[in-house]
């Protein structure tokens, strides 16, 4: 047979209309789920069933097992117990590769494609068809055949070009792609538009409708609710690791509803708190704060004794940039007061001196030390003033500072001396508040303290900010979850792309009043 | 859900459960060394009696003494994340150095300590700054200098060796100050209780935990984690020109690639890894480093003793760093010790149960 005829062949093999129509439609189910790491359970016998033909949408607050549910179906983490079932059989001891196998494809949070290698190398990696000889690669019948892939999912691109010179969107268009080439039928997009913008999104939601009217099985995760009650036919909401609700009707589901099932009904019966600090001296003060990088400019604001101050913004708004710049992380133009004295050069260990602390976002990165001991991650920023014995710290009194500390947070461990990771997510941030606490701040800047941990330890971290600022401390809380901006800021600031945008205060601190805000508009001017 | 942490968090906090000392000890590395090294010079000297004699075990001792001080110090290092390759020409540095003075002056071996130090320290903190300032990462930073130390270190030589020490070099290389005490041990066992001590107990060795468990949160936990990175380099440098100087008179004599000629680099990797140190920071101790050296040494000359070819050594040694680190990894994939797992397989020990939430 000649080369010609053979590559011919592959090419028409790769291309043709053989995708995923010729897949029966699936029915999948995912029945009693537990899947648990390190002791603590993401899922507990949850139960998800995904029509071929719908959109299937999970929801729940960070944490509540949406992305293990997706990645268990997928074959990424195998279950505990349970069973995963594809049109009546039972899919055992699945893998990723066994997964795609059978038609499932996980589109995953963070691209995952190999940027080095081209387009088209990451949208047959694993079937990359073979040439004339049985170890070369067929490159012609790749190029002829990726065309159609790219065009069904709306990518305009170089199949040559690295994937790393491709945005964000057009990387997860690849994903899509991909799991089209590789004829899977049953597609999980799990936070696929939390790094887009809405016009990015929207690309992806039209091949979403376009794949569901092909009678793919879809299923979709995200926080933005407003999309989910749009784009939906049936939306499961988790909450600590178990399936609490279904939404079958999305159009007659209201964002509120959504919302009460995510959280439960704790937070809600919390009530504002109504104080008048304008008179309280500033502790803290930015002029004119701008990034040499343009991630913020003319940042200018004060925080007042014992008073809360909410930073308001999108992911990416400039709040966690300027925060860090505050705190000593990344260089910024600009003047910093503490307590009425400039403070200029700044670096974290300064500032902890000082008594300025900044609890960062990303507990799991930037936060814990996940296999030291509880006891030394309380102490960590408190090592200088630990009691000494002579020139040597003292193990027993180190103890007995973290378990005062973690007595106050509580910390809920089966005993300080096991390593931090064992703790939930919850247990974990409770800890990083006794750290932080320890070093008796005067200016406590909190980013997103409460993501990605359950309700009960959210209730407990408003607790531990009501009880600093009554005591003194200046809080400046940044958080996405505006419901919690409301319920314990004194003042809120928005950001909007690097800027702040309005300030509000007091009973004008409303969910709608924050929501048009941090998107921009509807603000109050600000003297 | 909230309820039955707020009652669980009493008993946590408030009568805080440490495990009884008995596991907690056999949990460690450290004893479970001592164990294993003490059984196969048991089995060694029941074969061969003339192993267990007092002049032996005190050789033994001895030997293992560069060994340790140079794993010692490539423990730290390893503690930050990092390795250090470059310890064989240090340490032969030190050595040949005050070799070469010793040899042609006749001075003290304690006036040589200094020397020894201050070029373990000068190396290492070059070391230090190739990878903390100058970013390279330190399998390539440390195989750089290893290769330009080695270049020193045959210049310094050049075509000669130490051969003829003083007698009280000799002496203090070779006697005994207790029974099967070598002098040579003193040094050794003083440098590894003071950098335990240092390590577990003081500001400096607490940072360096932090900074190899988690750079990013020790940096904003206030630590100055160039500086703490940059001494962890200092620190292994300045404990391989020790070695040098403990080597020198140990052996009575040094050339052009001494320690590059047993990889003592590879054996005191080998070493903090037996030890229970891992090579992703922030986990171990010197003191597993320390006993890992005489195991590995006991081990080493069993095997020749037991009538083994000498050229299974360096497969000896590949065998019971692979032994050790899939002990690591299986303590890590089931977050449990070997000695728990083996007490539970035999019944009557159970896990601590985790919390399980969120």
């Amino acid at each position: 047979m000649s080369v010609i005829v053979k590559r011919a062949r592959a090419a028409a093999a790769l291309a043709s209309d053989r995708t995923a129509e010729e897949y029966a439609p699936a029915r999948y189910e995912a029945r009693t789920i537990t899947k648990s790491f390190g002791g603590a359970n993401a899922l507990t016998g949850a139960s998800v069933t995904i029509e071929p033909g719908e959109i299937h949408t999970l929801v729940g607050e960070n944490g509540a097992g949406k992305s293990t549910m997706l990645k268990v179906m997928a074959g990424i983490h195998p279950q505990d117990s349970g069973d995963l079932v594809l049109n009546g059989t039972h899919l055992r001891g699945l893998t990723p590769r066994t997964a795609i196998g059978h038609g499932i494809y996980l589109v995953p949070q963070e691209p995952s494609l190999m940027l080095t290698l081209s387009a088209l190398e990451n949208l047959f990696v694993g079937i990359i068809p073979r040439g004339s000889m049985a170890f070369s690669v067929d490159w012609k019948a790749m190029e002829s055949s990726a065309g159609a892939y790219f065009q069904q999912v709306g990518l305009h691109i170089d199949p040559w070009a690295p994937a790393s010179q491709l945005s964000i969107a057009e990387q997860q268009l690849l994903e899509c792609a991909r799991a089209l080439a590789h004829r899977c039928n049953v597609i999980f997009f799990d936070e696929p538009t939390s790094p887009l913008t809405a016009r990015e999104a929207d690309v992806l939601f039209e091949l979403m409708r376009r794949l569901r009217e092909r009678n793919f099985t879809i299923a979709f995760i995200s926080h933005r609710l407003e999309e989910v009650l749009a784009i939906s036919d049936r939306i499961t909401v988790l909450r600590d690791s178990r399936v609490v609700a279904h939404f079958d009707n999305p159009k007659q589901t209201s964002h509120r509803q959504l919302v009460e099932a995510m959280v439960g009904h704790e937070i809600a019966v919390r009530q504002r708190r109504q104080r008048d600090l304008s008179g309280a001296e500033a502790v803290l003060e930015l002029k004119d704060l701008g990034a040499p990088d343009g991630a913020f400019a003319d940042i200018s604001f004060m925080a007042r004794r014992g008073e809360v101050l909410g930073l308001a913004g999108l992911v990416g708004s400039g709040r966690t940039e300027t925060a860090e710049s505050v705190f000593g992380m990344r260089r910024a133009s600009g003047t910093v007061l503490l307590a009425g004295k400039p403070y200029a050069h700044r670096s974290p260990s300064s500032s902890i001196e000082s008594g300025l602390i900044y609890l960062p976002e990303d507990r799991g990165h930037n936060g814990v030390f996940a296999n030291v001991e509880v006891v030394r991650n309380i102490t960590a920023a408190f090592v200088p003033h630990l009691p000494k014995r002579g020139q040597l710290l003292h193990p027993r009194a180190e103890v007995e500072v973290a378990e005062k500390a973690a007595r106050r947070t509580r910390v809920v461990a089966p005993s300080l001396d096991v390593p931090m990771k064992a703790l939930s997510g919850g247990n974990q941030q409770r800890a990083m508040f006794a750290r932080w606490l320890l070093a008796e701040p005067k200016v406590a800047i909190f980013d997103e303290p409460t993501r990605g941990v359950d309700v009960g330890a959210k209730v407990d971290i408003y607790g531990i900010i009501d009880t600093i600022s009554d005591s003194g401390v200046a809080v400046v809380m940044i958080s996405s979850e505006l419901e919690e901006l409301v319920l314990l800021c004194d003042r809120v600031l928005a950001i909007y792309e690097g800027r702040i945008v309005g300030e509000v205060t007091g009973d004008e601190i409303t969910l709608e009043r924050l929501g048009a805000m941090v998107v921009g508009g509807g603000a109050s001017e600000r003297d | 859900m909230s309820a039955t942490e707020a009652s669980a968090g009493k008993l946590a906090v408030d009568e805080p459960r440490r495990a009884p000392l008995l596991s907690r000890t056999l949990r460690r590395r450290e004893p479970m060394l001592v164990v294993v090294t003490l059984a196969i010079f048991g089995l060694t000297s029941a074969a061969q009696p003339h192993f267990a004699l007092q002049g032996n075990i005190s050789f033994l001792l001895a030997s293992a003494m560069p060994l340790a001080v140079v794993a010692v110090g490539e423990t730290v290092v390893m503690l930050v994340r990092g390795i250090d390759l470059s310890v064989a020409p240090v340490l032969g540095i030190a050595a040949v150095s005050t070799g070469f003075i010793a040899q042609d002056s006749h001075v003290s071996v304690l006036s040589m300590l200094p020397l020894a130090l201050a070029i373990g320290i000068g190396l290492g903190f070059v070391n230090g700054l190739f990878v903390t300032y100058a970013r390279i990462p330190p399998i390539i930073a440390t195989l750089g200098t290893f290769t330009v130390y080695g270049g020193i270190e045959q210049l310094i030589c050049n075509s000669r060796t130490v051969v003829t020490l003083p007698t009280s070099w000799i002496n203090l290389g070779t006697h005994d100050f207790l029974p099967d005490v070598p002098y040579i041990l003193v040094p050794g066992v003083l440098v590894t209780i003071a950098m335990a001590l240092i390590l577990w107990r003081t500001r400096w060795g607490r940072s360096i935990y932090a900074f190899g468990a988690n750079a990013e949160a020790a940096f904003r936990a206030g630590i100055r984690v160039k500086a703490i990175e940059i001494s962890a380099y200092t620190v292994c440098g300045m404990l391989a020109g020790l070695a040098g100087l403990i080597y020198v008179v140990q052996v009575g004599s040094a050339g052009y690639n001494t320690g590059s000629e047993i990889s003592i680099q590879l054996q005191a990797i080998a070493c903090g890894l037996i030890g229970g140190t891992t090579l992703t920071g922030g986990k171990g101790g010197v003191v597993g480093s320390f006993f890992a050296a005489i195991f590995l040494t006991v081990a080493l000359e069993g095997v020749i003793v037991a009538g083994i070819a000498y050229q299974w050594q360096s497969a000896g040694v590949g065998v019971l760093l692979l032994v050790a680190i899939l002990i690591d990894a299986y303590q890590n994939r089931q977050g449990r010790s070997v000695s728990e797992a083996l007490r539970s397989v035999l019944g009557g020990h159970k896990p601590v149960q985790q919390e399980a939430s969120s």
